[in-house]
């Protein structure tokens, strides 16, 4: 009996002990079930402050620099755009575009000085600010930020010269007397002076003498002189590589000690700041109190407020009702890194995102008959198309051995017949859903120069016309004579994702057709530029975007003083030319006229038939936009539109609640059906114990 | 007991030296520094491109010390290892270590609670399989164990995205921010997968320990004084089977630190999986070389740790 008591006592302690456990297990599991009802919400940002007006937006990958001596891809552009003010800018509603003021007073005024060189003054606004940060303090001053002079342009000019800052854009910019002799006195000073490089780098600029066509009279006044006519020179100072940049940041952001890079540190003038970092995750741009529009709203500068000349689609869509107001309009952009698509578009549908484009997967659900669907309509969300101007293309890298010149005739058949094996509608139709324009020439539509009936006859499929032009060039039925083997070419690729490298298979597939193997080799962005720049390579497919809307700005890719091997250009094909260099040398400094529309037709004879590039297509770009999100016009090349945005936080708000309000009774469902299933064993088990 | 800890340390440090050369042999002899930079460069490099590169990233030395004593890759990746100075990034010069000091808090942040909650969620639902034994409850729990176990993490990943984040909306789709308040936010539905993908798996094993141990003489006689099931459960049982948990358990924590590779990359999470995620996707041997590193050093710390616990929860157990 003792022991019975004892083991009932043992029981007694035991199941208030079980019951414990249990009830524990009961309440865990509970919460555990039940904590999405415990105030889950799938909204990814915190609560923005009231009244604060927040762009949501995203990006797959960080960009390698952000210096705007060097940053020129677009993803670099989305930060250094609103980051850099530039001295002209382009305006916001007028098509074809059109520059108008930025930093400076007025469009620079053009001098002729005979012997062909030309002058621009440009005339800064007074009391331009650089946006608060510790630089300036700490390279002396006893504030953080200070005035932006016309040396500072000067000093960026300077550092686009300067061969260790490593600029793609040299070229352009070496119509500015002395721009090139500057470089090589840089580089022989300090070769000659190893103690010269420690000096800090503006003093080193200005011990060479700097750029003797850079001239800054006051610290208002600019003055470009180009020993040759270039009219293409007013486009560049629209964009960031002629910022002011301050001497006080490159300085201090060396990447030593703790400090950051420059090339991930901006200091400039424009309407936002870089306020957080992290390539990984995000980055956050917030208003400039230092920017002149918000300093000096009532000098009501061009670049400063919104335009009121647009056309009637503008008038329609509400644009010109914001016109005078003082910009901009959104207090913070905040960017997430999404690097996979479908949850980027799945959270531009849930209204966390305010723009998104449009995934192939959904595409059918979001268009239909070439317009937006009866759901999307329903939500408020508006499309956007416009051609793109830009160009994408396959080129062959004509220093190789096998596709290049060196082998004359023979690889310029090959190039000739991989072009004609490729389908690009078809292409078209399966990777973009028909979202382009079959591209003809490098000239895309909206561009001076394009020829809508003009038709490139190596551009459409011809696989007989290609196995003959095979045996032509020596490899009949794509058989390699030396190794008795199918020829064997290498296509490499920077998109390393499952989608890319099946984009890329289309296209290698489409070369077996004519008995050609070509592998593939895919590597990240940067080290695929890395090969670009080392003549790695032997077929790769590219883009470019419009840096600004002039024909130059595509045909100076095939230029041979643009060749990425030899001068570390942007003419990854390294295609050389005379007759076509001296066409595009006099096209380039041409006005609009028959005379010049003429040089380009020659232009794009030569392409067509040596076969640098199979051109590919023009995007057309459809993008989503919430009914919340307005003035969005697309500007067509890699132009900085931030500022002229607006939300209404208020409908953003509804419809984001409207959306997505959590679906519960699953977890009350999943729940029960756990109770249910272990239920009846605990009644067994208690009767049984009973 | 002191004596034990230095030998088994003396061990640790014998196997790291090991793991090193082995690395160094996989990532320097059978891949050429050659290899890497073409990798990094690509195949049809000049030979001046290729011997910049490798002095730029240090690879420019002899293999060997005997071809030179003072200067070789050899001293110099084992003092780099051992001294935790990874260098810079192959693909991107960045330096790594600031990428790993980045990165821990994030895979921390994911890891810990999954480990937790997998010990949480599998120890009861284990005992209570094993406490069912031969019922219905626990052929159901068998089943959805096996059933579970056989799907793959990735179809859980781009199920739970849609299903949970996108159809019901409890939690966001993918992302991260490390403000306290968002986190628990994020990292529920990567939590969710992880839990649904491994719980399979950890709760077959604590049954079978679970019901091997339920076998013993010690339980008979619990029963035999009336001890009630769930205290047999809870209080013999589970007791005894610790230290086949605790090896499980102990192994698993060095490993935190490292991340989790899938969660991390398609639920955006930018921790040190998803770090070693890109640097296989871009061919960064540099950083992948740190990443394996770290991983045996973490899976020797965890020998050594799992070894000095049992004695912690075993008396029997005697360091000698």
């Amino acid at each position: 009996m003792r022991l019975a008591g004892r083991a009932g006592g043992d029981e007694v302690r035991g199941l208030p002990s079980a019951n414990a456990s249990l009830h524990v297990g009961i309440i865990a599991g509970l919460a555990f079930l039940l904590s999405p009802l415990l105030g889950c919400s799938n909204d990814p940002y915190p609560p923005a402050k009231e009244g604060e007006k927040v762009l949501y937006s995203s990006f797959i990958d960080a960009p390698r620099t952000l210096d705007p001596a060097t940053a020129y891809t677009t993803r670099a552009h989305a930060i250094t755009g609103a980051v850099y003010d530039t001295l002209l800018k382009y305006h916001f509603l007028k098509r074809p575009l059109e520059l108008m003021p930025g930093l400076v007073v007025a469009l620079p005024e053009r001098t002729e000085l005979g012997d062909g060189r030309v002058r621009y003054r440009f005339e800064l606004r007074e009391d331009l600010l650089y946006a608060d940060d510790e630089c300036f303090r700490l390279a002396g001053l006893d504030r953080t930020t200070r005035e932006v002079v016309s040396q500072d342009v000067a000093f960026q000019l300077s550092r686009i010269a300067d061969p260790e800052v490593g600029s793609p854009v040299i070229e352009p910019f070496s119509n500015i007397l002395g721009f090139a002799e500057f470089g090589q006195r840089l580089t022989a000073r300090r070769e000659a002076d190893p103690k010269f490089i420690l000096r800090p780098v503006h003093e080193q600029y200005a011990a060479v003498g700097g750029i003797a066509g850079v001239v800054t009279p006051s610290i208002q006044v600019l003055e470009i002189t180009l020993h040759r006519a270039y009219p293409q020179i007013k486009y560049w100072f629209a964009m960031e590589f002629t910022t002011p940049v301050p001497w006080e940041a490159v300085l201090v952001y060396d990447g030593k000690e703790g400090r950051p890079r420059f090339d991930d540190h901006p200091v400039g003038t424009g309407p936002y700041v870089l306020v957080e970092y992290d390539k990984q995750a995000r980055y956050v741009l917030e208003r400039s109190p230092n920017w002149y529009g918000v300093r000096h709203p009532e000098w009501k500068a061009p670049s400063a407020v919104f335009p009121s000349e647009g056309d009637e689609e503008d008038r329609r869509a509400g644009r010109l009702e914001y016109a005078g107001r003082s910009l901009p309009f959104i207090d913070r952009v905040e960017v997430r890194r999404e690097k996979e698509s479908i949850p980027r578009f799945n959270k531009f549908l849930q209204g966390y995102y305010d723009a998104s484009g449009i995934i192939k997967e959904s595409f059918d659900k979001v268009i239909q008959e070439d317009a937006l669907s009866p759901e999307m309509v329903a939500r408020g969300i508006s499309l956007g198309k416009s051609v793109a101007l830009d160009v994408f293309y396959i080129g062959f890298n004509l220093d190789d051995g096998v596709v290049g010149r060196g082998r004359g005739e023979r690889s310029r058949k090959l190039r000739q017949a991989m072009s004609l094996a490729i389908d690009v509608e078809e292409y078209l139709r399966i990777f973009m859903n028909g979202r382009g324009v079959l591209a003809q020439s490098p000239i895309p539509p909206g561009i001076y120069g394009y020829r809508p009936e003009y038709k490139n006859p190596y551009t459409r499929v011809d696989l007989d016309r290609a196995r003959t032009l095979m045996v032509e060039a020596g490899y009949p039925g794509g058989i390699d004579p030396t190794t008795g083997e199918a020829l064997r070419l290498t296509f490499d690729s920077y998109d390393t994702s499952t989608a890319g490298m099946t984009q890329v298979r289309f296209y290698t597939s489409a070369w077996k057709q004519i008995g050609i193997d070509v592998r593939i080799e895919a590597t990240n962005y940067n080290q695929f530029q890395e090969k670009l720049r080392n003549g790695a390579y032997q077929v790769f497919q590219f883009g470019w975007v419009a840096d600004y809307p002039d024909p130059e700005n595509f045909f100076f890719l095939l230029w041979s003083e643009m060749g990425k091997s030899k001068f570390g250009g942007p003419n990854g094909a390294n295609f050389s030319n005379a007759a076509f260099d001296q066409l595009f040398e006099s096209m380039k400094s041409r006005e609009n006229g028959p005379r010049r529309m003429e040089e380009i037709r020659e232009m794009t004879a030569i392409l067509e038939h040596e076969r640098p590039w199979i051109e590919l297509f023009h995007r057309e770009d459809y993008s989503l936009y919430h009914g919340w999100v307005r003035n969005v016009k697309p500007m067509g090349i890699s132009a900085p539109t931030y500022q002229y945005r607006d939300i209404d936080p208020a409908r953003r708000k509804a419809d984001r609640l409207d959306w997505n309000k959590p679906i519960v009774w699953p977890a009350y469902a999943l729940f029960a059906a756990g109770v249910l299933i272990v239920l009846p064993g605990i009644r067994t088990y208690l009767k049984e114990r009973q | 007991m002191g004596a034990y800890v230095i030998r088994r340390l003396a061990y640790g440090v014998g196997v790291i030296v090991g793991v090193l050369f082995l690395l160094f042999l996989l990532f320097f002899t059978v891949t050429q520094p050659d290899d890497i930079a073409r990798r990094a460069l690509g195949e049809k490099v000049s030979v001046e491109v290729i011997e910049q590169w490798k002095v730029n990233h240090g690879y420019d030395r002899p293999l060997w010390p005997w071809q030179d004593w003072d200067d070789n890759l050899l001293f110099e990746h084992y003092r780099r290892m051992l001294t935790f100075d990874f260098g810079v990034s192959d693909a991107d010069d960045s330096p790594i270590i600031d990428r790993i000091r980045a990165g821990v808090g994030p895979s921390l942040s994911l890891t810990v609670p999954l480990l937790v909650l997998g010990i949480l969620g599998g120890i009861p639902l284990s005992l209570l399989v094993a406490f069912f034994r031969e019922t219905y409850i626990d052929r159901t729990g068998v089943f959805l164990c096996v059933l579970a176990m056989s799907v793959s993490i990735i179809l859980y990943i781009v199920g739970a995205q849609y299903l949970i984040g996108k159809v019901l909306r409890w939690y966001p789709i993918s992302g991260f921010d490390a403000d306290l308040l968002m986190l628990p936010r994020f990292l529920a539905l990567p939590i969710i997968v992880g839990l649904l993908s491994g719980i399979g798996g950890d709760v077959r094993f604590y049954r079978t320990v679970f019901l091997e141990e339920s076998t013993r003489d010690f339980i008979r006689t619990a029963r035999a004084k009336g001890a009630s099931e769930p205290r047999i459960m809870t209080h013999h049982v589970l007791r005894n089977a610790l230290i086949p948990i605790l090896t499980r358990v102990v192994l698993a924590i060095p490993f935190l630190f490292t991340g989790a590779l899938l969660l991390e990359a398609f639920f955006g999470i930018p921790g040190l999986g998803s770090m070693t995620f890109d640097a296989i996707q871009a061919n960064d041997f540099s950083t992948l070389r740190t990443m394996v590193f770290i991983g045996s050093l973490a899976f020797v710390l965890g020998q050594i740790a799992t070894d000095l616990s049992y004695g912690l929860v075993d008396p029997r157990v005697r360091f000698e």
